[in-house]
């Protein structure tokens, strides 16, 4: 089986999980994620490149030459989903790119983004493509992803 | 552990209404699997669907009286517009995963204010009918972790 390879990329701020521990994820670490997901991808018989960046240039040069060599791709933009300064168009259409055609694609946050805006007003969320959209569980939120895309990976 | 997985409007329609959006899996199968995924760890789903507001409401406030442990909940075109089903979620303190079959931030403007994210755990949307049974089983885990923990 060779259609099994997962990228994952994790946006700016990641490097540093602690400043989740407002939120109930104490002691949360990258390293953790990461062995969390190598765990997870290793029981699937998944092959994992996983990758984090605070710098917005590499995280899209990511998305473009990362995905040509995996099946599918899982992204924690972070506060790109918020953030003006970001080139929303840039971010949207590189995971729109034929790059990414029928290879799944779920953006992955650690908390509920929803959170904070009291929901009435509309959340911006980047991701306008074919994408899952999974928040608020923690860890688990790469975990159920990354089950997911197992499951479409073998499906198709 | 008792989950309740709560449907709302339209979703009887799976399997028939716009298979290309939501798949040709049908309410039944989806409800089969969840209530399977639960059983393997001797856990309680009850699954429902209503196209009544009112209905589900009364659903929320039967799992606050009867201390669910856990909602699952595609509250369908009610996302969007119902402060009804906002409150009543507000006062259940169990854990509650808003659930959508398509990414609703993908389709009609419309569809993009969600009532229900604000006063749920968590969002999970666009991973297709198994979102439902990789959601049980997430919250079974979890749930044994926890215990263990």
């Amino acid at each position: 089986m060779n259609n099994n390879k997962l990228l994952i990329i994790n946006g700016p701020g990641l490097s540093d999980l602690s400043n989740f521990n407002d939120y109930g994820y104490e002691h949360l670490t990258l390293e953790k994620l990461q062995n969390k997901c190598l765990e997870t991808c290793k029981s699937l018989g998944m092959e994992l490149d996983f990758f984090q960046t605070d710098d917005q240039a590499t995280l899209t040069k990511k998305i473009v030459e990362g995905i040509t060599e995996c099946d599918a791709l899982i992204i924690n933009p972070v506060g790109y989903s918020h953030e003006s300064t970001f080139d929303l168009d840039a971010y949207a259409s590189n995971i729109k790119s034929d790059t990414l055609k029928n290879k799944p694609v779920i953006e992955v946050h650690i908390t509920n983004i929803f959170h904070d805006n009291e929901g009435i007003s509309e959340p911006v969320i980047v991701s306008k493509s074919g994408v899952g959209f999974i928040c608020g569980l923690g860890v688990h939120s790469y975990e159920l992803a990354i089950r997911s895309i197992h499951e479409k990976l073998n499906h198709n | 552990m008792n989950i309740y997985v709560i449907n709302g409007p339209n979703i009887n329609l799976l399997g028939t209404r716009e298979p290309e959006i939501y798949g040709s899996e049908t309410l039944g199968d989806i409800e089969k699997k969840c209530i399977e995924q639960g059983l393997k760890d001797s856990h309680s789903v009850k699954f429902m669907q209503s196209n009544y507001e009112g209905e589900i409401v009364e659903w929320i406030q039967h799992a606050i009286k009867e201390k669910i442990d856990a909602i699952v909940i595609n509250a369908a075109a009610y996302t969007h517009t119902s402060i009804a089903i906002h409150d009543a979620l507000k006062s259940f303190s169990g854990f509650k995963i808003e659930l959508h079959i398509s990414n609703p931030h993908l389709r009609e403007s419309f569809r993009h204010v969600s009532y229900i994210s604000p006063v749920v755990d968590a969002v999970v949307a666009g991973l297709g009918p198994s979102g439902y049974s990789h959601v049980i089983q997430l919250l079974t885990e979890l749930k044994k972790q926890y215990n263990e923990a």
